[in-house]
């Protein structure tokens, strides 16, 4: 009896695995996430610290050691500018040009691969990444763009895809938002075509949507995975706008710089028609700081301008860019000291978010002057239940 | 009836009396109610305002030093060194030209010349070479052309007296830290009467406005007082007449002291600390010397100096902590705050001389909060 059952067995295994062969594999827990269900939460009671391409201040910029870093020291949202290769590969960095942030100039076999394109009506010379395939760019190592900054890992790291990036946040041992920027999309549509007639953003949003980021500004689902697109081109963030219910964020460059693709000046898309307008595709904007608070020749702040305030009132949040520890950046009114510069664009100011090339610092003040666990929201909540129940 | 009579002319007689000095009959207007000043902290390291806030102000002047105050300075830090006619004036440098605007002055220009300082040839305008009358014709100038320029040549030199009067002046306890500043180009150069030394009129001036007493001892705690210098027969010297409490400054590992000629070797060694320690109560090294920096601005590992000063019951009190990126090893991310945690939490120091004196009060306010008063 017993080895007629296993022999019964035997061939019902068989046949099972068999079966199973064309069969879809079933997606089951990583070992490493079981009993991980809740990871801590995003923070909304406080502004948004996001460590603007990583923490630059420490690593090359837009590397995977740059965003693990700024994890590691609390970012809340990871930042990164999309751009597209030859091939179509969307990948994150920078700059048009691979000159400042790479070690191209070491490679011999592209020297020939120099070139000038016009991007934004600037005639820019250098490699560009819309002319090397996603194989060359692979063979690149990253560079600190700032001498003054540790140089210590130049050439070690490769640049990286959307895609990485994407995995290195939802890997992270906490809910961790991504910030992606539909970079230079005029340029990058003019040079690089998809299949099917497809468009840059079309693709950006394609790859947010593979990875399960959708819906609206702290929504259940927004939570689990938050995500703000941000773009410098309205007409993007338009486009982008019929194609998923994500926030965005409209860029807003310094006052010479006119939109690339709608070409409106400074004035024009920070009057209060414009917000009025802008308001129903766009959650906040992401303004120069020195902007929104002029600095005098003597390197001290002039008077604040009310954009912020009238941001506020077309219930648009506000996310200066960019905050960086070195003296060089800091205004004399800060005393040389980041943390008074926070002290006064969080509370003085009144910002929503900070772009910062340093996530530790920012963390850490943010710490101190207002700790999570004192004004947290299930805090609130459960000091306002128990006043109910008459405690 | 008589006694009553006579004391109005008592208290005549006690003001005859008290001969060249007014006594102080009655206190101030300004001072009634600071009979309790808020005293001296002495449960965390010493935020010392080296220079005064310099980070803000041009080093040694009465503004860098009101706003340290401001800004919460337990001690002000300055630089003592003498004028060709003996007055003390608070002034880092042996020369006036990166502190001064001396150079818009043609009136001195043929002042300038060289001297051997501790063994380097100087050129520039000697202090010693200018009376107190000239040197208050002088401008004082933001010695780093990456801070703030706009109060050059607006605030003069000032007295050794007139520092410690704004010590004095402030609403609550503050200490001083003056420097006996290269006592032996001092000596060499100015003469003062009756064969007292640079060291003498130094403490002198310091009796003069009531400093004295042991560390911590009642009186000190009421005028709180470091004296520190880079040459230890100085401090030897003076301690046979004071007891205020002292601190060895310690250069960097190539200088010799200025006076016995000694090595950086020879005075951290415990010998030296053992003999030493009978004088000062603390030390004063550079920070670079105490954990050295690697070519890459990263930092090595430490050395054993302040666990052995410690050993000996020596304070230590390392230079100088500065924002500017320039002055951070990467370590610290560009980031003073931790920059200070490192120095005060893993090595344990007991006193900073920072520049940014705000900075480091700010710090401390946030991890390590004084308990309230009561």
């Amino acid at each position: 009896m017993d080895s007629h059952c296993a022999v019964i067995s035997l061939i019902l295994c068989l046949m099972f695995v068999l079966g199973c062969g064309e069969a879809r594999r079933v997606d089951y827990p990583l070992p490493s996430k079981n009993g991980k269900g809740n990871k801590q939460q995003l923070q909304i009671t406080r502004p948004f610290n996001i460590a603007h391409r990583g923490a630059n201040g420490e690593l090359p910029e837009e590397t995977a050691p740059a965003y693990m870093r700024a994890i590691d020291e609390g970012a809340d949202f990871i930042e990164t500018d999309i751009l597209a290769t030859k091939d179509g590969i969307l990948i994150c960095h920078h700059d048009v040009i691979l000159d400042d942030t790479t070690n191209i100039k070491q490679h011999k076999d592209f020297v020939h691969r120099k070139t000038s394109h016009v991007v934004q009506g600037i005639n820019t010379t250098g490699f560009f990444v819309v002319d090397f395939t996603w194989t060359e760019i692979q063979t690149l190592g990253a560079t600190q763009r700032y001498p003054f900054r540790d140089q210590q890992y130049n050439g070690k790291f490769p640049i990286i895809t959307f895609e990485e990036y994407i995995a290195i946040a939802l890997d992270a041992p906490r809910v961790v938002g991504i910030y992606p920027e539909i970079k230079n999309p005029v340029h990058i549509n003019e040079n690089v075509k998809w299949p099917n007639g497809k468009r840059f953003e079309d693709i950006f949003v394609e790859t947010l949507k593979k990875y399960g980021y959708k819906s609206t500004y702290l929504s259940k689902e927004w939570l689990k995975q938050p995500c703000f697109v941000q773009s410098f081109a309205p007409t993007s963030l338009i486009y982008a706008s019929n194609l998923t219910d994500l926030p965005k964020i409209f860029l807003i460059d310094d006052v010479t710089v006119p939109t690339q693709d709608t070409n409106q000046t400074f004035e024009e898309i920070t009057s209060d028609e414009y917000f009025d307008y802008i308001r129903h595709y766009v959650v906040g904007i992401g303004p120069w700081k020195d902007n929104i608070v002029p600095v005098g020749t003597n390197n001290f702040l002039e008077l604040p301008t009310d954009l912020i305030a009238r941001a506020h009132a077309h219930d648009l949040q506000v996310h200066p860019y960019t905050y960086r520890n070195e003296n060089q950046f800091l205004h004399f009114d800060f005393k040389q000291d980041p943390y008074n510069e926070y002290e006064y664009w969080i509370n003085t100011m009144g910002v929503d978010g900070l772009f910062t090339d340093f996530t530790g610092s920012l963390h850490q003040y943010q710490q101190w002057a207002s700790p999570l666990n004192a004004n947290s929201k299930s805090s609130i909540m459960h000091k306002f239940a128990k006043m109910l129940e008459g405690n | 009836m008589n006694s009553l009579s006579s004391v109005p002319i008592i208290l005549l007689l006690l003001i005859v009396d008290c001969g060249a000095s007014r006594p102080l009959v009655e206190p101030l207007p300004s001072k009634l109610d600071h009979g309790h000043k808020k005293p001296l902290q002495t449960s965390r390291p010493f935020n010392v305002a080296h220079r005064g806030s310099n980070g803000e102000f041009p080093e040694e002047t009465a503004p860098a030093y009101m706003r340290a105050i401001d800004e919460g300075a337990d001690f002000i830090e300055t630089d003592i060194l003498a004028t060709k006619d003996g007055v003390l004036i608070c002034h880092h440098d042996v020369h006036l030209d990166d502190s001064t605007n001396i150079k818009d002055h043609p009136e001195f220009a043929d002042r300038k010349r060289t001297i051997e300082v501790q063994g380097v040839n100087i050129t520039g305008h000697f202090l010693v070479d200018f009376t107190w009358e000239e040197i208050q014709t002088l401008g004082t100038t933001q010695r780093y052309s990456f801070r703030d320029q706009q109060y050059n040549g607006q605030f003069p030199i000032i007295t050794f007296e007139e520092y410690i009067s704004i010590a004095l002046d402030a609403p609550r306890v503050v200490g001083i830290y003056p420097e006996i500043k290269n006592p032996v180009h001092v000596n060499d150069h100015v003469k003062w009467f009756e064969g007292r030394k640079f060291e003498d009129v130094f403490l002198d001036t310091l009796k003069k406005y009531g400093y004295k007493g042991s560390y911590l001892s009642k009186d000190w705690l009421k005028k709180p007082c470091f004296i520190q210098s880079f040459a230890p027969t100085s401090l030897v010297y003076l301690s046979n007449k004071t007891d205020l409490p002292m601190v060895f400054l310690i250069d960097d590992v190539t200088v010799l002291t200025e006076d016995t000629k000694q090595t950086y070797e020879e005075i951290t060694s415990d010998k030296y600390f053992d003999y030493i320690s009978q004088y000062v109560v603390s030390i004063g090294p550079w920070k670079d010397t105490i954990v050295p920096v690697k070519a890459n601005n990263h930092l090595q590992q430490p050395t054993d100096l302040i666990a052995r000063a410690h050993a000996h019951n020596l304070q230590v009190h390392p230079y100088t902590y500065r924002l500017e990126n320039q002055f951070l090893h990467f370590d610290f991310h560009q980031d003073a705050y931790k920059e200070y945690d490192y120095w005060i939490n893993k090595m344990g120091v007991d006193g900073l001389f920072t520049d940014f004196t705000g900075s480091l009060h700010q710090y401390q306010e946030w991890t390590s909060p004084l308990p309230s008063k009561s």
